[in-house]
């Protein structure tokens, strides 16, 4: 249509020529000169292109991206005139998918395609349907910090990358199960690798690597993640975003909906990497019990993970095994509470009958361990003088049932020791039993574990829980014994676990390994029965449940203050926090919110509360879009039910998050 | 005093042998008993304590009548036990696969046994006047559905319960139970028995039919120990049986049948725990009127999420010295893991802390008098010990408040992170239970129009598409609720109503979206946080242990001969009793049958919605006035849980046969 000549060759039409760069945003990149009115149409010109380049290729990613407006030119019905394009537009033709590079929550790197023309929301969305990550509304992407460059770079060692740029997704649907995976992961043993990677917890970090990333050591520190969050309402190359780049995959928004472990794999362990990373470099804070319990989930699921046993079996109905299951536990549970069932078996239950040294602190006593011949039966654990009395009446008896254990155990000095609190009416009695080896203890250790919780040693965790505590024992071995304190050294890694690998660095500072492993022992009683989906999820509400959890940093300035503050964002309230001395100010509910508002010009986010409470404060930190999109994020999740299921209300989301481009 | 023991001990043991005797004659002429008649030794009837040896010498007359209309009842509901079973036909295609399970029955966490026996003891009790038609009858027994079976399938039927029937006996015989004497608020006693199987809940309950109180949430099992002056509230999910065997023999450790607001203080004020501002401006007012909406949503928050918020408290408390008469102060935090406090010259970041205690092996009691016995600063005192102790001992730790409001936030702070979801789960039992005992009562003189669908109806209004038994469940708690607040003013309850009134009221309104939450001018407050609680959990309560019944079937078709009549609690009612309506209150909560008759005109799907957000809508504009809610979709994932867990069982039972 455009370009009609005369016989002289002018033209006659109000024709006009325009340059395409056919490629990536590059200036050498090659071009096509097309013939164009201001009627044409985008996809005309599209079209035109491709007849153009003269090249056999598939084109249906390709778009036209305006690099002075940095703009998609999308709407392919659309003429030139109403988007404003004039000869002197710099338009490049290049795909929309583009290839980054995703750091994942487990500190992972993978390389996929992502949209670059899409609102980061769907980019998004699309990512976590590719890795099978539901609810996608609650991840979002940040750039990578920059690099310091002051270290060598070549001493790293070059990491393992993992490739999904291959694979295409079918539309639609959620994707189907295949040989316990979502289908388009089974293709070849490279993307299979990858669905591990991605669904199984990775083992625990090098202790000195831990050392050596950054850890937030104030508040301030806290709020530089949250500056580098991508915008939602625009696409990533609108952001400066190019191909190849490193981006951030994150939770951010930490409201978790529906966690379940069953459809939820990928989702889970990410979440839970997550976390575990949080608590490792201290951006959320925990006491020294607290990291226990944590140091001991990890080491249940790195054990779990590396043994192959990934919980859900992957057999025909894994809804309904599960059910069995639990309904089998629940029996277990309940034979196990009535104790007369349990005389029913007298002769089934194991008994344990030794001697062993005995020591019962009391005032004014000199006397040390003394040999008794014990026996231990069901709860009960009963001493006498020796083995000859033993039908006769005992010294003492003690029932272990809701007594604390402890142990109090040097491998390097061979000392084995299970310091026992027995509950009395008059107060605790302090015991302590003394092994003569490792594998003595760990058979007494572990029945006066299940003992303590009113089981007997004809619990069928009995075993497992000896081998746990063996285990354990050598990993103190190796860990704590030869080094002399260093965590570093170079065997630790290698054999067993390094109890460094599970904690905050703080701790390692702390505590010697040695200290630390019978601690983490110790909390791992408590855990040593869960799957590992149980345990991963038990990790996830143990850091929920923090008072520090899930709060977003920013620095602000209140209308009217002289000092800069700190705002926290959480997913139910906002919280004013003294800078200097991290002291909580004030808290606002979000269900107390009637409206918020930014001006974008003077860089101020205003709200207002029930009873006329008025906030208002400019963003320092971070942009105000990002405050404002972190509001508004949370009010849509709180809008979230189960029985919508998967889809997502997007342009809600655009509306609770958006709206400054109409500025 | 020995004589006389022996006495009734004697007497209750011939009462158990003629159970045994009736229980054998049932089986008898079908089959032996898979064991022959339980000797006399393993009937374990153990008077557990001394001083229950000593109260039941000292027990009045009427207590001794009272504690042998009980045995009566046993015997009596074992007969009738015994016609039942004729009756019940499909219900019990779970029965031959009991012997398998026989714990089932005994935890009563799935309710098959004891909560059956439980309800239907209280129906043939003879000596008491019968209960005003019980509206508990159709919370749990689903009346058996009699469906016309041929003769085969009956007698196979009849087979499989009396064998359920007698292994039950033989169970039951070996289950231990104790005679608990306890005081009641106008100073007299009850004696109740109480077997290992009940939880604190079954014996509130129990106390309940016995005493014709009015049910309140506030009703608790209250235990005192008199020696070491300290006190607390049974949980309701406490196995009573296994907290009385930690007391001594000699013990005079009370057990109480009263009222404490501080039960569930926390669910009827959640802003008081949760949103107390330290007292820093002494806001209490505004606090207290928070409205029910804001208080749902904030409950919602704490409690229904993936894991539980423990309420933020932290202050200077005085702690007791071990083996000292002095305190010391000291600033104290409560967090999920425990109680922790900030060492000396430390910050009270995280990192700081030490920890004081932590509750897995604790309980938490009220110190009373403290301030006399121990010289403590006030008489604001939480004890923190190991069940097992009754002595005074150094493992015992005394705090002090300042005042009272701090110690029942401790108190209950604590409890909130011990018992967790736990706490709120008995809750919703104990309104759902006060709940049908007001509306019980209430049921006759007025059915007014219920005065609370405005406010409170918005409460359950995120959840159109939950079927609408949640929606009556939640009306039974709000009504009960109100229930509770009225109840201490001793005034009737108010807007207690038809249960399908309520409904049909709340529904159309229910099943519109929530309201949008409006960026800028409209009112974000607490709509998004409004997903009822009954989300994720309709199925739990409050009929939970029932749920594994079959669901409720229509009322049998009367007219025919040859059906067996209908259950006895419809016969038994007295005349002027007017039936209850179908069954299709709370009963039907977790069952998986299509709800029952009365269809509410819920339109969930097709609910007149906001005009849909156009898909095209252009950039948002800045200013909005209004934006449409997130539609209400179809379908409820609520069910699948339930109809898993039949699958479950079916699949369980085939592999069994």
């Amino acid at each position: 249509m455009a370009g009609m000549k005369t016989a002289t060759g002018d033209y006659i039409d109000s024709s006009w020529e325009l340059q395409v760069f056919v490629g990536e945003e590059d200036p050498e990149a090659e071009s096509v000169t097309l013939r164009v009115t201001g009627e044409s149409h985008i996809g005309g010109v599209l079209l035109k292109i491709v007849e153009e380049i003269k090249r056999k290729q598939d084109w249906s990613d390709h778009a036209i991206w305006w690099e002075q407006k940095r703009q998609w030119l999308l709407q392919t019905h659309w003429t030139l005139d109403k988007y404003g394009i004039l000869a002197d537009a710099r338009l490049f033709f290049g795909p929309q998918h583009r290839p980054i590079i995703l750091r994942l929550p487990n500190r992972r790197a993978l390389r996929l395609r992502a949209s670059f023309s899409q609102p980061l929301f769907q980019a998004v969305a699309a990512i976590c349907r590719l890795l099978s990550i539901r609810h996608p509304e609650e991840l979002s992407l940040l750039r990578a910090p920059e690099k310091k460059e002051k270290k060598k770079k070549d001493k790293e060692p070059e990491e393992e990358l993992y490739d999904l740029t291959k694979v295409v997704l079918a539309g639609g649907v959620a994707p189907a199960l295949f040989r316990g995976m979502p289908a388009h992961f089974s293709d070849s043993a490279q993307t299979e690798a990858c669905y591990h990677m991605l669904s199984r917890p990775q083992p625990p970090p090098d202790p000195a690597l831990l050392q050596r990333l950054p850890r937030p050591s104030s508040l301030l520190d806290k709020t530089q993640l949250h500056s580098r969050w991508l915008d939602s309402s625009r696409c990533l190359m609108q952001q400066g975003i190019t191909a190849g780049d490193m981006l951030w995959l994150r939770f951010k928004y930490y409201s978790f909906f529906d966690l379940d472990p069953k459809t939820d794999p990928v989702r889970l362990t990410q979440l839970y990497e997550q976390a575990r990373w949080d608590l490792l470099l201290e951006e959320t804070d925990c006491t020294e019990e607290e990291m226990m319990v944590f140091a001991a989930l990890q080491y249940h699921i790195n054990k779990l993970s590396q043994s192959g046993e990934v919980g859900e079996p992957t057999g025909t109905d894994p809804g309904l095994d599960d059910l069995d299951a639990a309904l089998n536990n629940l029996e277990v549970k309940l034979e196990g509470s009535a104790s007369t069932d349990v005389l029913d078996n007298l002769t089934t239950i194991p008994e344990l009958k030794d001697y062993l040294r005995i020591f019962r602190p009391r005032k004014l006593t000199l006397k040390g361990y003394r040999q008794h011949w014990v026996v231990f039966k069901e709860t009960t654990l009963s001493y006498y003088k020796s083995q000859d009395e033993a039908p006769g009446d005992p010294i003492q008896q003690l029932n272990l049932k809701g007594c604390e254990v402890v142990p109090d155990v040097n491998v390097s000095g061979q000392k084995f020791c299970i310091k026992l609190l027995v509950p009395s009416p008059e107060g605790m009695s302090e015991v302590y039993l003394r092994c003569q080896d490792e594998k003595q203890y760990a058979h007494w250790m572990a029945g006066c574990r299940l003992a303590s919780k009113g089981r007997t040693m004809a619990d069928s965790s009995y075993p497992s829980e000896v081998q746990a505590i063996l285990a354990f024992l050598s990993l103190q071995r190796t860990g704590g014994g030869g080094s002399g304190g260093h965590p570093q050294g170079p065997d630790a890694a290698v054999e067993g676990l390094n109890p460094y690998g599970l904690v905050a660095p703080r701790f390692q500072r702390k505590f010697k390994a040695k200290q630390l492993t019978p601690r983490i022992l110790e909390a791992h009683q408590n855990v040593a029965q869960l799957s590992l989906s149980e345990a991963q999820l038990r990790f996830i509400q143990a850091w929920q449940s923090l008072p520090d959890f899930g709060i977003s940093y920013v620095v602000v300035r209140f209308k009217g203050s002289r000092k800069d503050e700190i705002l926290g964002i959480a997913n139910n309230r906002l919280i004013r926090i003294d800078l200097a001395v991290g002291d909580v100010v004030k808290t606002w509910r979000f269900s107390n919110m009637r409206q918020w508002n930014v001006n974008w010009d003077i860089r101020q986010v205003a709200i207002e509360f029930d009873e006329h409470i008025n906030v208002a404060f400019s963003c320092i930190s971070a942009s105000c879009r990002i405050v404002h999109e972190y509001i508004g994020g949370y009010i849509f999740l709180s809008t979230r039910e189960r029985a919508r299921g998967e889809e997502l209300d997007e342009d809600l989301f655009l509306q609770l998050t958006g709206g400054h481009e109409a500025f | 005093m020995g004589e006389s023991n022996e006495d009734i001990d004697q007497m209750f043991s011939n009462l158990l042998g003629e159970m045994d005797l009736l229980t054998q004659s049932l089986g008898v002429d079908t089959l032996p008993p898979p064991d022959p008649k339980p000797p006399r030794a393993e009937f374990n009837y153990s008077v557990g304590f001394k001083d229950l040896n000593e109260s039941l010498n000292a027990l009045e007359d009427q207590d001794l009548d009272a504690l042998m209309a009980d045995l009566v009842a046993d015997i009596s509901e074992a007969e009738q036990r015994t016609i039942q079973a004729q009756k019940e036909s499909s219900q019990n295609q779970h029965h031959p696969a009991s012997p398998e399970m026989p714990d089932f029955s005994g935890a009563g966490a799935l309710g098959y046994g004891a909560n059956v026996v439980a309800v239907s003891v209280s129906h043939y009790e003879n000596d008491l006047p019968p209960p005003p038609a019980d509206p508990m009858v159709d919370l749990p027994l689903p009346p058996p559905p009699p469906e016309p079976l041929s003769q085969e399938e009956e007698a196979a039927q009849a087979k499989a319960d009396k064998i359920k029937l007698a292994l039950e006996k033989l169970k039951e015989a070996k289950v231990k139970k104790l005679v608990v004497k306890v005081h009641m608020n106008d100073n007299s006693t009850k004696s109740l028995m109480v077997d290992e199987r009940q939880l604190t809940r079954d014996v509130l309950d129990n106390l309940f039919e016995k005493t014709h109180c009015d049910c309140n949430v506030d009703w608790c099992l209250y235990e005192i120990y008199t020696e070491l002056q300290i006190e607390r509230i049974f949980e309701d999910h406490e196995n009573v049986v296994e907290v009385l065997s930690d007391w001594t023999r000699d013990t005079e450790n009370k057990v109480l049948f009263l009222e404490k607001e501080e039960k569930y203080a926390v669910f009827k004020n959640p802003q008081n725990f949760y949103l107390d501002n330290k007292g820093k401006k002494e806001g209490k007012e505004t606090n207290e009127k928070m409205n029910a909406k804001n208080k749902e949503s904030l409950l919602e928050e704490s409690f229904c999420g993936s894991s539980i918020i423990v309420p933020e408290l932290e202050g200077a408390l005085y702690l007791k010295e071990d083996g000292k008469k002095s305190w010391k102060r000291r600033y104290f935090l409560l967090r999920a893991s425990g109680i922790y406090y900030v060492p000396k010259g430390k910050t009270k970041t995280s990192r700081d802390l030490a920890c004081f205690i932590q509750f897995e092996n604790v309980n938490i009691y009220y110190g009373i008098q403290c301030k006399m016995r121990y010289k403590a600063p006030t008489d604001y005192c939480f004890v923190l010990k190991h069940p097992q102790i009754q002595k005074e001992s150094q493992y015992i730790k005394y705090l002090c408040c300042d005042n009272a409001r701090t110690l029942n936030q401790w108190v209950m702070g604590i409890r909130i992170a011990k018992y967790g979801k736990t706490l709120y789960d008995n809750y919703q039992r104990a309104v759902a239970r006060a709940g049908l005992a007001s509306r019980w009562t209430n049921l006759g003189p007025a059915s007014s129009a219920p005065p609370t669908t405005g406010l409170k109806a918005g409460t359950t209004q995120a959840n159109g598409q939950i079927p609408q038994a949640v929606h009556s469940v939640s009306a039974v708690l709000e009504e009960a609720q109100r229930h509770a607040e009225t109840a201490k003013d001793k005034k009737p309850a108010l807007g207690n109503h038809e249960p399908g009134a309520p409904r049909a009221h709340q529904l159309p309104k229910s099943s519109l979206p929530p309201p949008p939450p409006v960026r800028r001018s409209s009112d974000v407050c607490g709509s998004p946080a409004t997903v009822p609680r009954a989300k994720g959990r309709s199925g739990g309560f409050p009929a939970a242990p029932d749920d594994s019944l079959p669901p409720p079937p229509p009322p049998p078709p009367l007219e025919e001969d040859e059906l067996p009549p209908p259950p006895p609690d419809f016969n038994d009612g007295p005349p002027d009793f007017v039936p209850p309506p179908p069954p299709s209150f709370a009963g039907d909560a977790g069952s998986q049958l299509p709800p029952p008759p009365p269809p509410p005109p819920a339109p969930a799907p097709e609910a007149p919605k906001p005009p849909p957000v156009g898909v095209k809508r252009p950039p948002a504009p800045p200013k909005r006035k209004e934006n449409p809610g997130p539609p209400g979709g179809g379908g409820s994932g609520e069910q699948d849980f339930m109809s898993d867990l039949m699958k479950a069982l079916q699949k369980k039972r085939g592999n069994m046969s």
